[in-house]
């Protein structure tokens, strides 16, 4: 999605005032406790944020009117290891720590943050976002209530506290095991990534939410040479994860599929170019899913008209057996959220029941706009920035056929593994996905390898298009990715079953 | 320079010395912005705010770490400091991180690089506001009927960054940032929405465009991408408009970094001093562009800068090389990265280059795809207009090109006189010929 704010991202991104990413933090006692134990109440613990505090800043931020206000504090600590040329020899690590203040009226939105946890400079972030309004002072509610949520995502430790000397095996072994299963292997990227983002909404209505939200993840890239030339791929497996979780079959994996990755790409061929059927493989390749059709149901593209899906609540958009869910509620996954950034509980929003299109994914104001209740889709980047309505764990269900029955179907098509780099115009519904593992179909047998070749379509088109689900299911079980719009990147979650799509455009070369 | 960061940065090198640290190298830098965006005649978001934020590279013992935090209370960074210590000390040796030779400091340009507008402090609420609500009604008045939304905006921002090294290094840089623009949907045939935008962007405000200009541009570009179809898969020479150029050339450049050679990951690795494009290409890295959205003295390992010939009339001269994997290559170091990167202008204007080559396809946009640095193929999503005898005839959607970077650049014919002056890379439209565009 690109879009102007999008722009002032790029320019924040490459200002070199900016070092983000990363380092391990050996943290005070006092932080390094088990999640599951811990009592509500980390803000005012380590930072001292009241109630009273809180009611303060938000009297200031309604001090020019508006219809509600909230608070959101932040305190996030990353830390990534890195290994190149055999060794673990980098560490990055970053403390992020921020509120930011928001007073909405209707559908206009004032945003002011501080990084500074002192009531002063919250009052003038608070008096930044009153601007939006103009009127009379409205009055936050007199008390705030802890909102009762389920964790998704439980811990038995928290990643902050697992020692440094755990954590470096894991990536030393992914790196042995990839030169272990090829000789073609010539260089090993790999890493682990941990974050752990602590939240605190306070709303003016009268609600505060706490949450610990942690994501990690171990990668490997392996680039491979073979008669003169040279090939890339890589794999990564993670989530909102325990420790636990990585054991020594999670690094072979992702070593296996890493080098397997690699190597077929020396085998492989360009597509032909035009038009033709392409079969989705299942898990990984629901990112068409979450790109094509997923953003165009967020509700403020809609809310605004700008979503070819504006109009079509209510009408059916795929054939019956096609059913998606966008879900915050998986456990472990990277969209699952025990609460959203404006204090809605974590929950489950059918999108397409049966193939008619019968909700959008709201936020808390387009959720008034629309006369519903938030389905608890209001999600940020950061402190930095304001809520939008973001996708959290989207899948489609899955379908009555076998995968074999699938392909068998199509002539002459492709079979798609995995895709990146996806874009999509919201408001054309035209998308445009790289192709980064696929095989030839042809009649009704799978065939040669294929790659560097993009597909483009039509989102609402593809829906339409879908003749074949089958019924192996499956979810992404990556870690690393980040969903962006609007400037912001959130992570999510994405699964499907194999899926023929009977046209799309396959870009090729001309044969 | 204020003295606040000056004590802070220092202090920080200090105490990562005293702490353990062998070297260290300790940047703070400061943004302070407003962004605010109308849509119905009034504003749908107002930002503001001040951030800052501390980078930390210890060195201990031969072993390395970078932190970040943007909690800079000093009691929280003397844990935050010697945390990083300990943690470094964990860390394999690598004998080829240490902190640069400091000759490579010496030498820095006494230029004026024109990226700091005196006057930006004098920018008011009233100011931004007018601009933004000026914006949104040229941008609704040219878009006409057809018109379903507008979101105009600005953002503007005063930078600062400051860096310094145990070894003597220390840099300090400010600069203004001025962005306004225009986004609007309109209504196309049946379900279609297309989207299109136009902005600007410059250091000093006075080189901004005026908001009617921005406001036009965004309608007119969003108009052209009314009926936009599918063509048939065809051989055609194609035009790829100045500010898209960026796009494409990002995936030859990711070739021509030191990491990606030395890693293995570039196509380019062994093609120095070799003719990988047509005559054509040239590619200037110059950080003394006056008011360039790119130009500085000093690079992050506090190299003094140098403009450079990457690409010269096709033949590959330079690498982009950083201290540390000039080390791992044994090569000498350049920068890590570009700071203006330069195409210089053609003579001819698209329209005569238009009319030149009968029919073609204008490139106005790309979307998705992706270019692999380790074998230099590439394939992208492409929108634009068909054009004949000239002229722009038929907008284009869901077509893609696809190609290898060393045979595509060899298909550059021609560069227009045309450079996009409102990003780091200034770069004019260019023109290529033989390019498969597939459809239908």
């Amino acid at each position: 999605m690109k879009n102007i704010s999008r722009r002032s991202f790029l320019k924040t991104a490459a200002s070199a005032a900016t070092v983000s990413i990363a380092a391990p933090v050996v943290l005070p006692r006092s932080w390094v406790a088990l999640a599951g134990a811990e009592k509500p109440g980390y803000f005012e613990r380590e930072f001292g944020i009241t109630d009273s505090l809180c009611q303060k800043v938000l009297a200031e931020a309604l001090s020019k009117g508006g219809d509600f206000a909230d608070l959101y504090f932040e305190h996030t600590i990353s830390n990534s290891l890195s290994l190149e040329d055999g060794k673990v020899n980098r560490a990055y690590s970053d403390v992020s720590l921020g509120v930011g203040i928001r007073t909405v009226k209707d559908d206009q939105v004032g945003y002011g943050f501080t990084q500074e946890m002192t009531v002063e400079s919250m009052l003038n972030a608070a008096s930044t976002a009153a601007t939006i309004a103009s009127a009379k002072a409205t009055k936050p509610a007199g008390k705030f209530e802890w909102l009762k949520t389920k964790n998704y995502y439980p811990l038995q430790k928290l990643l902050t506290s697992v020692p440094l000397e755990s954590k470096l095996p894991l990536v030393q072994t992914a790196n042995d095991k990839c030169f272990a299963l090829s000789s073609q292997v010539v260089k090993v990227n790999a890493g682990f990534y941990d974050q752990q983002k602590r939240i605190l909404v306070v709303t003016s209505d009268g609600i505060k939410a706490e949450d610990l939200q942690p994501r990690n993840y171990l990668y490997a890239s392996v680039t491979a040479e073979k008669d003169g030339r040279r090939e890339r791929a890589g794999w990564n497996i993670g989530g909102r994860r325990d420790f636990s979780f990585y054991t020594q079959a999670t690094v072979d994996e992702i070593a296996k599929m890493a080098v397997d990755r690699t190597l077929v790409l020396f085998e492989a061929v360009q597509a032909p170019a035009g038009e033709m059927p392409v079969v989705l493989g299942p898990g990984v390749t629901a990112v068409l899913l979450h790109e094509a059709i997923g953003h165009g149901m967020e509700a403020d593209f809609n809310r605004k008209k700008l979503s070819t899906y504006s109009t079509m609540i209510g009408r059916q958009v795929a054939e019956p057996f096609v059913t998606i869910i966008d879900d915050g509620t998986m456990p472990n996954y990277l969209g699952s959220i025990n609460v959203d950034d404006e204090g809605t509980p974590g929950q489950k929003t059918v999108l397409v029941d049966k193939g008619i299109l019968t909700s959008y994914m709201y936020d808390k104001i387009s959720a008034r706009h629309y006369k519903v209740k938030s389905s608890g889709n209001g999600r940020r980047e950061s402190y930095q920035h304001y809520v939008q309505p973001r996708m959290r764990n989207t899948i489609m269900l899955a379908g009555p056929a076998t995968p074999k029955d699938v392909i068998q179907n199509v002539t002459k098509g492709i079979y798609v593994q995995d895709v990146s780099n996806g874009q999509v115009k919201i408001g054309e519904g035209d998308f445009a996905f790289y192709v980064s593992q696929g095989k030839m179909i042809e009649n009704g047998k799978i065939t040669a390898p294929i790659k560097d070749m993009n597909i483009m379509g039509n989102g609402p088109k593809m829906l339409q298009n879908i003749t074949m689900l089958a019924s192996d299911f499956e979810m992404n079980q990556g870690g690393s990715g980040a969903c962006g719009k609007g400037g912001q990147a959130v992570p999510c979650g994405f699964g499907q079953p194999t899926c023929l799509v009977k046209s799309m455009t396959v870009g090729g070369v001309k044969r | 320079m204020n003295k606040e960061m000056y004590d802070l940065t220092a202090w920080t090198v200090k105490t990562a010395k005293s702490a353990g640290a062998d070297e260290c190298r300790a940047g703070v830098g400061s943004e302070r912005f407003v962004n605010i965006s109308y849509r119905d005649h009034k504003p749908e978001n107002i930002k503001e705010a001040t951030t800052k934020q501390l980078g930390l590279e210890v060195f201990v013992n031969g072993r390395y770490s970078v932190q970040t935090t943007s909690d800079l209370r000093r009691d929280a960074l003397k844990d935050f400091i010697s945390n990083a210590i300990a943690t470094t000390k964990l860390l394999a040796e690598d004998p080829y991180r240490i902190l640069p030779d400091p000759k490579y400091y010496e030498g820095r340009a006494k230029v004026d690089l024109g990226v700091l507008d005196p006057a930006y402090n004098k920018l008011t609420p009233e100011d931004r506001h007018s601009m933004v609500k000026a914006l949104e009604d040229s941008a609704l008045a040219a878009g006409g009927n057809k018109v379903i939304s507008v979101t105009a905006m600005e953002y503007d921002s005063y930078d600062e960054l400051l860096l310094m090294s145990s070894n003597g290094f220390e840099g300090y840089r400010e600069s203004t940032y001025f962005q306004a623009g225009a986004q609007m949907t309109i209504q196309d045939e049946g379900d279609r929405r297309p989207t299109g935008f136009d902005y600007a962007a410059t250091a000093i405000k006075k080189n901004m465009p005026s908001p009617e200009q921005i406001g036009t541009g965004a309608a007119k570009r969003t108009l052209s991408l009314l009926g936009g179809k599918k063509l048939k898969t065809e051989t055609l020479p194609i035009i790829i408009e100045n500010w898209n150029v960026s796009r494409i050339v990002g995936g030859f450049l990711a070739a021509m970094n030191g990491s990606s050679i030395q890693q293995k990951r570039s196509f380019l690795a062994d093609k120095k001093g070799q003719k990988i494009a047509s005559k054509h290409f040239t590619i200037i890295d110059d950080p003394f562009v006056k008011g360039g959205l790119g130009s500085r003295l000093f690079d992050m390992d506090g190299f003094a800068l140098k403009k450079r010939v990457m690409v010269d009339a096709g033949v590959l001269k330079e690498f982009f090389v950083d201290w540390y994997y000039s080390r791992k290559l044994g090569w000498e170091p350049t920068t890590g990265g570009p700071s203006n990167l330069i195409i210089p202008q053609g003579k001819r204007s698209l329209k005569e280059i238009m009319k030149d080559l009968g029919r073609g396809i204008f490139i106005t946009g790309f979307i998705g795809g992706n270019s692999n640095s380790t074998t230099g193929d590439a394939s992208i999503g492409i929108t634009g207009q068909l054009f004949e005898n000239g002229e722009l005839v038929q907008a284009v959607a869901e077509m893609n090109i696809a190609d290898n970077h060393l045979k595509f650049w060899n298909r550059l014919v021609e560069v227009a006189n045309d450079p996009f002056p409102y990003s780091s890379y200034r770069m004019p439209s260019l023109v290529f010929e033989d390019v498969v565009v597939s459809g239908l």
